[in-house]
């Protein structure tokens, strides 16, 4: 294993190279620039092929054109960016070929402050194309060196699953520099936990069976098989077809083949201070993660009774970690409030769901410990003048 | 009696998918056949090609015709598409695109002038119906100025991209395209000498190929769908190069013959890429 002091983007880079990525293609953006910039350094280096598109769209289409051809193929963008992949990110999922998108957030709407943290595309990634009729998988690190890790998760699942598979870090994330560990071969690629799956080729002609299978290998062109891939509603052979009975089998596989195999990555959370059902759990994603963590360490020292709940896989969202009958405070990068309408969906009945919004920045330890406090305390919270209700 | 077409047909086709749905009087399957017998002449296997469409008339009606293996992309993308798997294909498979003409001078021009700039090896085959008539007939980037859609019911009056000295295939000349050429689907011998060459052109080659609309067009700017008068129509309207009338919409032939005179982009990327791993620079 070699150490590095390097970026979040570093980070992702050597892991999609480890993961077999040979393929890049981007559009300048701040912060996921840095990315395009590494790939362009690393790939002809490994023998692969970076490319710069005339904007966002073509990019994720050349990613696409490129794995329809049999690369493993990845792309980068921010949120000005990443609503541009809209059209290819449904034919991806419908052609069903895999591929890794990064999404570094920044501050938004729109194009925001560049140099600004965000957490504005939770949902976002949920639901990245129009037409609804499919699941997306999502993870969210929140360092640099899980940057790698779920960079090298996310081609692995978007090769079993044969789809898309977005990586959510935010600017802070993929800029900031830190200790790096890389592995230099198979033995340390699996003692650091991290899986691969190989490039199949499915043999064709046919499309793909009704059902919730996954591990089926994905159209490959090129190979003289007869594959047929369309943005239409395919038949099991292919063809384009305007039958809703047709449809039915499409949409079925779309969402079935991921909500039936969830057991496949939903251990990516991580939990701290939870061991002796919390009066309180603290909820949040990516770099506001590691502030809560060190809010809620300071907490148990003070005698609050609180625990720390990080969700690195966001989508499909995972239920089954809301079981606990407690209070909760979901801690975001946006003053709208989004994981905290999952949260409040996912909890018991009479769970109460708090929310600690900042835009832009990150919270700090003073306002994280005065919000435990006071919702451990029952005290109302501290209305700010942008709050327009009380979460 | 055995046609000529049926051996073009079951060399090359699919049954499921020949004769398509287009509508009665279609003269998409002129364009479509130009290109399949260009292919046989050529000498060309099913294995040689992959081929690309992308949506409307055009894209519909020839995904999955062909008997290999096959895309239809998003509609406009199929030129960003057809770069990246340019890239992973091996040098020597063809890629075809056929397109229509408001994926390629309408939503997709900007892709496809970066398909030209980077002379990636591609034939696209813009099938021209004069408008958007998949969706009802509207008007759209090469339809002729002053013809009634069901968008313009007082008739087309904007510029357009192939009209007062403006075409669009000098666009795609200035971005580099290396093959360039036009014409109207009833060109039969002559188009499939031009579509030879524009696939044997080692780099991003265009043919545009105007083609009769019965059903929308015809029937909104002539008044009839009878087919005979929009195939006397286009063809009143077209000339070969060099010999346009005061009247002529689309002049035929090759425009732009500069076939394998510049690098071509997956064979320049790779041995880049080639260079950079052996000796760090290029």
């Amino acid at each position: 294993m070699k150490r590095y002091l390097e970026t979040g983007n570093f980070a992702i880079t050597e892991g999609a190279l480890l993961a077999g990525c040979r393929f890049f293609a981007g559009y300048p953006i701040t912060p996921a620039t840095e990315l395009a910039e590494a790939m362009s350094r690393r790939l002809p280096q490994e023998g692969g092929v970076y490319l710069q598109a005339e904007d966002e769209c073509a990019a994720m289409h050349m990613c696409i054109g490129a794995a329809l051809g049999g690369f493993k193929a990845m792309t980068a963008t921010s949120g000005p960016g990443f609503i541009l992949y809209a059209d290819p990110y449904g034919w991806a999922l419908g052609c069903e070929t895999p591929l890794v998108v990064l999404n570094s957030g920044r501050v938004g709407p729109v194009s925001g402050i560049t140099g600004a943290p965000g957490q504005g595309e939770f949902y976002l990634t949920r639901y990245p194309t129009q037409g609804g009729n499919f699941e997306t998988i999502v993870l969210a690190p929140n360092s640099a060196q899980e940057c790698m890790a779920t960079t090298v998760e996310a081609f692995y699942l978007a090769e079993r699953f044969r789809m898309p598979v977005t990586v959510l870090a935010d600017q802070l994330i993929t800029d900031g520099f830190e200790d790096i560990t890389v592995p230099e071969n198979e033995d340390e690629m699996k003692e650091m936990g991290f899986r691969v799956w190989p490039r199949k080729v499915h043999p064709g002609p046919d499309f793909y069976p009704p059902t919730d299978a996954i591990d089926v290998p994905p159209v490959v062109l090129g190979h003289n098989t007869g594959a047929l891939c369309s943005d239409w509603t395919p038949t099991e052979q292919g063809y384009d077809i305007e039958e809703v009975e047709a449809h039915h089998k499409h949409a079925y596989r779309l969402i079935y083949k991921v909500r039936n195999h969830r057991d496949l990555f939903k251990h990516h959370y991580d939990r701290k201070f939870m061991s002796d059902d919390p009066d309180l759990i603290v909820v949040s994603f990516g770099t506001p993660a590691r502030v809560v963590n060190t809010a809620v360490a300071k907490a148990r020292s003070k005698g609050m009774k609180v625990g720390a709940l990080r969700l690195i896989n966001l989508w499909p969202f995972p239920d089954e970690l809301f079981k606990a009958n407690a209070k909760y405070l979901v801690v975001e990068l946006n003053w709208d409030g989004q994981l905290v309408r999952e949260v409040q969906r996912a909890v018991p009945k009479d769970s109460k769901v708090h929310f600690l919004g900042i835009c832009g920045d990150l919270p700090t330890q003073a306002d994280l410990l005065g919000t435990f406090d006071k919702i451990l305390k029952n005290e109302p919270l501290a209305r700010r003048g942008w709050e327009l209700e009380a979460w | 009696m055995k046609y000529a077409s049926s051996e073009l047909t079951t060399t090359y086709l699919r049954s499921r998918k020949i004769p398509s749905t287009a509508c009665s009087g279609c003269g998409l399957g002129m364009n479509h056949k130009i290109v399949i017998q260009a292919i046989q002449e050529l000498g060309l296997k099913v294995e040689d090609i992959v081929w690309g469409t992308s949506i409307g008339c055009a894209g519909r009606q020839t995904f999955a015709t062909w008997k290999g293996d096959g895309f239809a992309g998003t509609h406009g993308r199929v030129y960003a598409i057809a770069r990246g798997l340019r890239v992973a294909l091996p040098p020597e498979k063809h890629l075809i695109l056929t397109v229509g003409d408001g994926d390629a001078f309408g939503i997709g021009l900007t892709h496809l002038i970066h398909a030209a700039r980077s002379n990636a090896d591609m034939t696209v085959i813009v099938n021209d119906n004069l408008g958007y008539q998949s969706t009802g007939g509207q008007y759209g980037w090469t339809t002729p100025q002053g013809s009634k859609t069901d968008s313009s019911p007082y008739g087309m009056f904007e510029h357009n991209l192939t009209s007062e000295g403006l075409d669009v295939m000098h666009i795609l000349k200035g971005a580099g395209a290396t093959f360039l050429a036009r014409h109207v689907s009833m060109d039969g011998a002559k188009a499939v000498a031009t579509v030879k060459k524009a696939i044997l052109n080692r780099g991003f080659s265009l043919v545009h190929m105007p083609y009769p609309c019965p059903t929308n067009f015809a029937s909104r700017e002539l008044g009839s769908r009878n087919q005979v008068n929009i195939y006397r129509w286009i063809k009143s309207h077209a000339a070969p190069l060099g010999k346009e009338k005061a009247d002529t919409l689309w002049a035929t032939g090759v425009w732009h013959d500069a076939s394998n005179s510049r690098a071509e982009f997956s064979q320049m990327v790779w041995e880049t890429v080639d260079k950079i791993r052996r000796t760090g620079k290029i």
